[in-house]
């Protein structure tokens, strides 16, 4: 356990620094049509991709900014630069990897973590995936876990037989965006009737000032197999404000179950605009868990669209809002077929002044009977600088539904706080422990490494806020 | 509500969903306004300003879900001279049993303004707003243009206050307890005709009153033909309640099914007051409602119990904003529904604490049946909180078939069970009909209930 340990104490003080990398290619700042074309000509893309692209642009300029959350206005499109590549190709060997880029993961833990039990590392620095490791048995099983490029180049069918079917580039502005300039980000391919045996896992930075980070992810798992993607965030600090755009579609094919787990903690600059969404097919299970404590302002809402009789959604949606922070999160599951099952779970926890918001949506469409829903939300406010907002969109359109709302928000009890006092913990203490039993639902789905972290990362968050 | 065959209305030109397609005659206003005060004609061309500038809806949360295209509304008219005061000529009608007091509007008619010899000695008084603005410009004045009874931001809250053409006024002085409900009924729905109506309470310090409203189809409504033409029916109800004063209120809607009808409910409560709502929405072809509820004075409760009973092509679109601004205020909130065929409801709730409202307690709750595959329940309980020292802050939804295990027990003590069908939907919806403060009206609204079940069986039965 020594050893795990290392990958899991919290160092986001560490990472907090910024390398002075030569970026060996970058686009000019800002978005133009120019842009596009180049970062896709320089991937040496197919044309449906380029096509793709420029009319993702395309849509990305007509759609107007979402008025319905707010602040997105003070996102600055020309200041960002939406292509950088730190190393020129992607390399396979852990010795290949840039000296420089290889200490920055040193500090990340990786290459402890992968000698000890991780399936596979994709590491994303900035707009590439340079390190990329698999093991040999999930190679021999057929498993396909690589960078996004790689898989466009390697996997060309797959990939177009999938990608933009889940989140197509219209559904809204940031993920017509994301379309538009994508990079990086991860494919995973399980072939029909493998279970992986370890989770896979992603480290994403974003690295450089003012640098769009734009990662999409496809994850297409065959009928009856199964697998757990992991990913994590750290974020170097910036007094100026970046920008995260990703897409990440998932495609659960009949009889498999992915879960897929974020720890979303990007520095206090950042706005985190994410669109997550699965297909579940018949007997599918899909499961998100979702956590975001960092972040300026996240706006993510994982959703699961049920698609095939029987099958199962299952969302953990956590958020910590702290001072300046606004947490727009949720879930949505979206009942399409019959006898299909989903449960949405959301604890928010918001301090000194911050904002936590769950909006969630579940829908029950003609056609979808006998569905069995649930919806809890539960709000912890620790101060009344706070503010924690909830709605729920519930839209049933058949008449054997069974669905359940409970939406509750509080504070910390002093009751509870004067007992752990009397057993000798101080306010701050007790108040920590509290959270971090609100917070439980989550933290006991993580591999334990990550519920580790995931403590550490409240405690400090607590103790910033109380110390 | 007419029970009958469903009546699939013919296909509507294609419009947008927000689309008002009623159009308010700027003349028509003007020539309200030409005999009216300057103040009241000031603010009829304030609010038509402001309507001529917002949106259908203002709250972007709910902007998904409005719909407006089944209202036809291109060739309906606003009565230009409604009475001011019953036709002395005619008979008046007869006040129901146990009534304090008795408002009867019939179209642009006065069908009578009864107050009881001991309701009228202690001061209580019901007039028509033509009427109190000839009798007291003052009160008038204070109770019509004071800005704090209806949205500023809600377009259809300014089409009332600009283009009113009836009213009424019930005002209960300071400790006066009035043990028998006050009745105002509205019977509307000729066809081609809008009547655009504001209803002002106020009960003083100390005092207590129950009122009770009945929206229903007039007699021109009720023999008109198929197909021969929407009416328009819009409502308020603006309340202030005094501290220390409680105030029931009780609303059954049952209107004909070409009705389109608009609703803007607003009341501020103070200083250890309370309220409390009995809604019941079954007619109507098109409702649009929105109660606001503002927890003003420490202490203050409201309580809000709202059913509605859809059925056929009915769209019945409800918002509830509750705010609480004082100390140790309650929110007890309860909606319900019921559809039938392709019935439609929007429950839209949103529950605010403010951050000067310490020591909270708010519920919301919104409970639906869907009966039919075609039915669709929309929920969307909401809460906006900025002062986490409550007692209870949270909501409940839950959307359901009629419980199986109900279904058998009462099978087993030999009830058919189409009889154990309706026994369980009518005790679903019993909660507001327990809370309609008059016997006769309570007996009423069960009838009515039933009545719209067994149409929705024997429609069931036939197809």
């Amino acid at each position: 356990m020594t050893a795990t340990r290392e990958i899991v104490t919290d160092r986001r003080e560490e990472f907090a620094f910024h390398d002075d990398i030569v970026y060996l290619r970058e686009t000019k700042r800002g978005l133009t049509r120019e842009t596009v074309e180049e970062i896709s000509r320089f991937k040496e893309e197919p044309d449906w991709m380029f096509q793709l692209r420029l009319r993702a642009y395309d849509h990305f300029l007509q759609r107007p900014m979402p008025t319905w959350t707010d602040g997105l206005d003070r996102i600055d499109f020309d200041k960002i630069v939406y292509y950088r590549k730190p190393s020129e190709r992607e390399e396979k060997s852990w010795d290949d990897v840039p000296e420089q880029i290889k200490a920055t993961f040193e500090r990340l833990g990786i290459p402890e973590a992968e000698r000890k039990f991780l399936a596979g590392v994709g590491a994303q620095y900035d707009s590439e995936v340079v390190y990329h490791s698999v093991r040999e048995e999930l190679s021999k099983i057929g498993v396909v876990f690589m960078g996004m490029d790689q898989g466009l180049k390697e996997y060309p069918d797959i990939v177009r037989k999938y990608f933009g079917t889940v989140v197509p580039a219209e559904d809204n502005k940031f993920s017509a965006l994301n379309s538009a300039v994508w990079s990086g980000g991860s494919f995973v391919y399980v072939p029909k009737g493998v279970e992986v045996p370890l989770p896979l896992q992603a480290y994403f930075r974003i690295n450089g000032e003012n640098t769009g980070q734009f990662e999409r992810t496809l994850i297409v798992v065959d009928e009856g197999a199964k697998v757990h993607y992991i990913e994590g965030c750290t974020a170097p600090i910036y007094a100026t404000d970046s920008l995260h755009a990703a897409v990440v579609e998932v495609v659960a094919l009949p009889g498999s179950k992915v879960r897929y787990t974020t720890i979303q903690n990007w520095s206090n600059d950042v706005y985190n605009l994410v669109t997550k969404r699965a297909h579940a097919y018949e007997n599918a299970t899909v499961e998100w868990i979702d956590a975001n404590t960092g972040s300026r302002k996240t706006v993510k809402f994982p959703s699961i669209y049920l698609r095939g009789p029987n099958a199962t959604a299952d969302i953990i949606s956590v958020a910590v809002a702290g001072k300046g922070q606004h947490q727009d999160t949720g879930a949505k599951a979206i009942h399409l077929a019959p006898n299909t099952r989903s449960r949405i779970v959301s604890k928010s926890v918001s301090k000194d002044g911050g904002r936590a918001t769950y909006r969630g949506q579940l829908k029950v469409s003609p056609g979808a009977t006998n569905v069995v829903a649930s919806v809890r939300c539960d709000a912890l406010m620790l101060d009344d600088l706070s503010r924690s907002d909830t709605y729920p969109y519930i839209d049933i359109q058949e008449d054997d539904t069974t669905m359940t709302h409970e939406a509750t928000v509080g504070k910390v009890s002093t009751d509870q706080i004067f007992y752990l006092m009397s057993r000798g913990l101080t306010e701050n203490e007790a108040t920590n422990l509290i959270v971090q039993g609100f917070l439980e639902v989550f933290t006991k789905e993580l591999p334990m490494e990550y519920a580790i972290e995931f403590n550490r990362l409240v405690k400090l968050e607590m103790e910033g806020s109380l110390g | 509500m007419t029970a009958g065959a469903p009546t699939r209305s013919p296909r509507a030109p294609r419009r947008a969903p927000t689309e008002l397609t009623f159009v308010l005659d700027e003349a028509l206003v003007e020539s309200y306004a030409a005999g009216e005060p300057d103040w009241l004609a000031a603010d009829r061309r304030a609010a038509l300003a402001l309507y001529g500038l917002l949106p259908i809806e203002s709250n972007e949360l709910y902007t998904p879900y409005i719909d407006l295209r089944s209202a036809d509304l291109g060739d309906v008219r606003a009565y230009p001279e409604p009475a001011g005061a019953p036709d002395s000529a005619r008979p008046g009608s007869v006040p129901p049993h146990g009534a304090a007091a008795f408002a009867d509007f019939d179209e642009d008619r006065v069908g009578g303004l009864v107050v009881d010899d001991a309701a009228r000695a202690a001061g209580v008084t019901v007039e028509t707003l033509g009427g109190l603005v000839g009798r007291d410009p003052e009160a008038a004045r204070r109770l019509l243009t004071d800005g704090e009874t209806l949205p500023a931001d809600d377009r259809l809250a300014q089409l009332t206050r600009a283009g009113w053409n009836q009213g009424v006024a019930i005002r209960v002085p300071d400790r006066v307890r009035l043990d028998r409900p006050i009745v105002v009924r509205w019977a509307a729905g000729t066809p081609g005709t809008a009547l655009l109506t504001r209803t002002i309470v106020e009960l003083g310090d100390g005092a207590s009153a129950s009122v009770v409203e009945e929206l229903g189809p007039s007699a021109d409504a009720a023999g008109a033909a198929a197909g021969s033409g929407q009416a328009l029916f819009t409502s308020t109800l603006e309340i202030r309640v005094g501290r220390g004063a409680e105030l029931a209120v009780a609303s059954i809607q049952d209107f004909g099914p070409e009705q389109i009808v608009f609703q803007h409910r607003r009341a501020i409560i103070g200083e250890e007051s309370k309220l409390h709502w009995a809604l019941a929405q079954l007619g109507g072809r098109l409702v649009r409602s929105r109660v606001d509820n503002r927890l003003e004075g420490d202490r203050s409760t409201v309580e809000q119990v709202e059913i509605v009973f859809g059925a056929n092509e009915q769209l019945h679109d409800l918002t509830s904003y509750t705010r609480h601004v004082g100390r140790d205020t309650t929110g007890n909130l309860l909606s319900k529904g019921v559809l039938l065929d392709a019935a439609r409801t929007y429950l839209k709730g949103m529950i605010t604490i403010e951050k000067s409202a310490v020591g909270t307690d708010s519920f919301l709750g919104e409970f639906g049946m869907n009966l039919s595959r075609k039915a669709r329940s929309v929920a969307i309980p909401s809460l906006e909180i900025d002062q986490p020292d409550c007692r209870r802050a949270a909501h409940s939804s839950s959307v359901g078939p009629i419980d199986e295990a109900q279904l058998f027990y009462l099978e087993t003590r030999g009830i058919p069970p189409d009889d154990a069908r309706k026994f369980i939907v009518l005790g679903f919806l019993e909660p507001v009909v327990a809370r309609v403060p008059l016997e006769a009206e309570r007996q009423r609204l069960r009838e009515l209930l039933e009545a719209k079940w067994d149409a929705g069986i024997a429609r069931a039965a036939a197809a």
